[in-house]
């Protein structure tokens, strides 16, 4: 006991002494004002808001961010965009090149640049030599700035001649790009953020907003404190944050959304609340398998879905039904938002339709404030990745891999023979992995996203990682994908290097670089180039010295198309915080408002309409008649409840970057699963017991969290954690268009740990 | 006899000297908020301000929750930094507006100054916690479960 007690003190004396050298430093950095020499513009790191930020440099160092006051975000930022700089110097930084001689399962050990490049590009040639083109990948994501992404596209397709070019896009956006492909004929929203400050109606659904998108909530909720009259309607089987400014939240029944999406197109033209003038001009009826039809036949479709059954199927009370119709189409502009609840499932291109459907039926589009505008994820989906076609089916500024002629013109503009480019499709994210399982994709490149951790169906899906030779671009010694990584690139950070990165709203706004890369990072385009030099690729095919000069040839090539944004040159957007395209001349502002006469320079100024689809061969958009389908695996008797993931406000994908800030993982240092208190009572769970989740795939243990945000049958874990790969949980089955994998829903059983 | 006094006695004076080590080390390393020290032993026990601070500051705590930062989820931390002086933001009670508030408001604060001149703290036109909005907008639909305080 004594001899405890000396330990007692003898520690406290330590933790004293460790006190007070600890907190001299902080003490005087208290008291100091933040002094920077210079302030360099660019955008947030993370999220698809794209807000614009000022890094505050002072000597060699980023001390400092606030936001761009001539940005959209005018000067705001949400938490984590205001806590970025220590993510920069982050003690686990990757600086060294990095590769695992003795294969998978051995360390990693550092090496030199020309060792670890040479490495990588060996085992790419071999790859070739073994499996022809198909065996060698891109893995790439929404956060690479564009110029990285338009690069790889470049080298892969008409360099390695493979379409195997996917990313991480594939798991959040490509519901939405299909869906505005097969509605409108071509990619991308056709409204701005600067609907939000003029609708009277937003329609909210499968988005928290206010937690994945803070900006931009605020920017809602502030329209509707100057105007209370503006009607807010959140449709989320989640009463999250969102919310809490909604004047309707509809909870339905995870899955159920198509049904609602259609039984209020019922109670519109039931009510009389089309808009026959716009759709008998701008609109085709179209079957669900691209028959056209006539409005009476999308009126016979829909009759099934009376406000009655769609109550029976959502669980949403029909009279909620009806007022969501009747704010949606009584408003004078109804803007709706939708994110990942939409997108990630086996229907989502359809649920992307069904929003689509409800402003053609409306004429809500195509006016300040009437707008479908599907909110992006990642900071560079749009503009990185959907715009420069680094799909595994698509080609730059909007062209197919399956079209002929498209293939023709890129290989006539990349100086490449006809026939470089390959008419086959390459492996979307799910079957690419799967391929690499097999051996038929023996060695992949992945850059800047972590697939181990954001993969769904993990078990499964990270085979194709144990099997394949894996090069990888990574900034941080924690992402889960290291651990499979027979190559590692130390990458440039973020401000650390120059790039364009577009937003949601068709807004392509540059980084500069504020500081050297660390250590011995590199920037990831020169990264590419030396890689594929070595590789076999011919260098006449990236003859570039920096960024800047592939986002010339990326503008060039941009010129005449519908993504023109040829008035973006460097110099302008070294000026100017973010210009939306279409924007084909220096002179030009940007457009606002996309198909537009007089506002989108691609519609011509003497169109007779005051709108042009002009994606659409007619100039007219698709009005689908999609009947409404269950999700992949829903609940049952043997798994009763659904589970469900997304974010929570301070962390951001898998928390590489967001970790390394004190108070946000203080915030939430590890996953959790929230719990309805009716379910929690049938249980006998209380919170934080430890909740076993147990679906088909695996079983996995989280703290509960008691709350009425899920609605009883729901189960919510957030995906961030890295050492609770919550999506080892999910199916991997992909919607048939968009090949997206439904995230948002699986059956799983909920126990407590015994 | 004595002898046990005498040692009860040394012991108790230890005692009592590692009580005031220990507290002045609690004063040092968490600077005004002890919250640190009390419970977060087990990070998945840890706890958002507003937990504590519900009871122990329940007046702050309410007006945060209805102002505009309360709803737009700025937590705590954007502008008092972790209390235990670790985060990347200096800890301070009284976050001082020329470096805190500008982050965000450096363009207000610029047409402030130009309207009325300026002046050195935001707090004194904006009382700090109490920026409730001005229409009942935020008040009524609050969800009773929490999302992320
Ligand atoms: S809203 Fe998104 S882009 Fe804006 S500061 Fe926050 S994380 Fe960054």
């Amino acid at each position: 006991m004594t001899v405890s007690r000396r330990e007692f003190l003898i520690g406290s004396a330590a933790a004293l002494a460790l006190g007070m050298v600890g907190s001299a430093p902080r003490a005087a950095a208290a008291g100091k004002k933040e002094s920077v020499d210079r302030w360099v513009k660019g955008v947030c790191r993370y999220c698809g808001t794209g807000c614009g930020v000022l890094v505050g440099v002072r000597g060699d160092r980023a001390v400092a961010v606030k936001g761009d006051p001539n940005n959209h975000n005018a000067g705001l930022l949400c938490l984590k965009g205001a806590m970025l700089i220590p993510v920069i110097y982050a003690g686990d930084r990757i600086t060294e090149p990095m590769i695992r001689r003795g294969g998978k399962g051995s360390p990693l050990t550092k090496v030199s640049w020309d060792e670890a490049l040479d490495f990588a590009a060996d085992a790419f040639r071999k790859a070739l030599d073994a499996g022809g083109p198909d065996a060698v990948a891109y893995y790439g994501s929404g956060q690479a700035p564009t110029e990285e992404s338009y690069l790889a596209n470049k080298i892969w397709k008409a360099g390695f001649r493979t379409n195997n070019v996917d990313g991480n896009p594939r798991l959040c956006m490509a519901s939405a790009v299909a869906g505005y492909l097969t509605t409108f004929g071509k990619d991308e929203p056709m409204g701005t953020y600067n609907d939000m400050d003029t609708a009277t109606c937003f329609f909210i659904i499968g988005s928290n907003t206010s937690e994945a998108h803070p900006v931009l909530f605020r920017r809602i909720a502030q329209r509707k404190e100057n105007s209370p009259d503006v009607k807010i309607i959140v449709a989320d089987p989640r009463r999250t944050n969102t919310s809490r400014i909604a004047d309707l939240h509809m909870s339905f029944i995870a899955g159920t959304d198509l049904a609602l999406l259609n039984g209020m197109a019922h109670v519109i033209i039931r009510e009389e609340l089309d808009n026959p003038r716009f759709y008998g001009r701008y609109v085709n009826f179209v079957t669900n398998d691209g028959k056209p039809c006539a409005f009476e036949d999308y009126k016979a479709f829909l009759a099934e879905y009376t406000p009655e059954k769609v109550q029976e199927i959502t669980g949403v009370p029909a009279a909620d039904v009806i007022r969501a119709a009747k704010f949606f189409a009584e408003s004078s502009s109804t803007l709706s938002l939708w994110c990942m609840g939409i997108n990630q499932r086996t229907r989502g291109v359809w649920a992307n339709n069904l929003i689509h459907n409800l402003h053609l039926l409306t004429g809500q589009i195509g006016r300040p404030g009437a707008s479908p505008l599907s909110l992006t994820g990642q900071p560079n989906a749009c503009g990185g990745v959907r715009d420069t076609g680094s799909l595994a089916h698509l080609l730059p500024a909007g062209r197919m891999v399956a079209n002929e002629k498209h293939r023709a013109e890129m290989e006539e503009f990349w100086g490449v023979p006809k026939g470089t480019i390959q008419p086959k499709i390459g492996h979307h994210t799910v079957a690419l992995f799967e391929a690499m399982a097999k051996g038929t994709v023996r060695a992949v490149f992945i850059h800047c996203t972590n697939p181990a951790h954001t993969l769904p169906d993990l078990n499964a899906l990270t085979k194709g990682l144990e099997t394949a030779f894996v090069a990888q671009t990574e900034c941080f010694m924690d992402a889960e994908t290291l651990k499979y990584a027979d190559v590692v690139f130390p990458a440039a950070f973020w401000c650390e290097t120059d790039g364009v990165c577009g937003c949601t709203e068709r807004r392509y706004a540059l980084t500069e670089q504020a500081i050297k890369p660390m250590g011995n990072c590199r920037p990831t385009v020169q990264i590419l180039m030396d890689f594929a030099e070595r590789a076999g690729v011919d260098p006449k095919l990236f003859p570039y010295r920096t960024a800047a000069d592939i986002w010339e040839e990326w503008r060039t090539l941009s010129k005449g198309s519908p993504y023109d944004f040829y008035g973006m040159t460097r110099a302008r957007l070294k000026r100017e915080s973010g210009i939306k395209w279409p924007c084909p001349a220096e002179d030009h502002p940007g457009t606002n408002l996309r198909y537009v006469r007089g506002e989108d320079p691609l519609v011509p100024a003497n169109h007779p309409d005051r709108l042009f689809f002009y994606g659409r061969p007619d100039g007219r958009a698709n009005i689908f008649l999609r009947p409404h389908q269950p999700p992949f695996e829903p609940a049952d008797k043997e798994y009763p409840f659904v589970l469900t993931t997304g974010r929570v406000i301070d962390h951001w994908h898998t928390a590489t970057m967001t970790g390394k800030v004190p108070e946000l993982q203080k915030a939430y240092p590890s996953a959790f699963v929230e719990i309805n208190p009716d379910d929690a009572k049938k249980l006998g769970v209380s919170n934080g017991d430890r909740v076993v989740l147990e679906t088909r795939r695996d079983k996995m243990t989280f703290p509960a969290r008691i709350t009425d945000t899920c609605m009883p049958g729901l189960v919510f874990c957030p995906f961030f954690d890295k050492n609770k790969l919550v999506n080892r949980l999910f199916h991997h089955a992909v919607d048939n268009t968009s090949k997206e994998p439904e995230y948002k829903i699986c059956a799983t059983k909920v126990y407590k740990q015994a | 006899m004595r002898s046990n006094v005498k040692r009860t006695l040394q012991v108790f004076a230890v005692l009592l000297l590692g009580v005031g080590v220990f507290f002045l080390y609690l004063d040092k390393a968490f600077p005004r908020v002890r919250c640190e020290g009390a419970h977060l032993s087990v990070p998945e026990k840890y706890a958002d301000c507003v937990s504590c601070h519900a009871k122990s500051t329940a007046r702050a705590t309410q007006d945060w929750k209805e102002s505009k930062h309360g709803a737009m989820l700025v937590k705590c931390v954007v502008c008092h930094g972790e209390p235990d002086g670790k985060g990347s933001i200096p800890f301070s009670a009284n976050p001082d507006p020329a470096t805190i508030c500008a982050r965000c408001h450096d363009p207000a604060m610029q047409r402030m100054a130009a309207k009325f001149g300026g002046s050195a703290d935001c707090n004194t036109c904006h009382p700090r916690h109490q920026n409730p909005l001005h229409s009942d907008a935020y008040q009524h639909k609050a969800p009773s479960g929490k999302t992320s305080f």
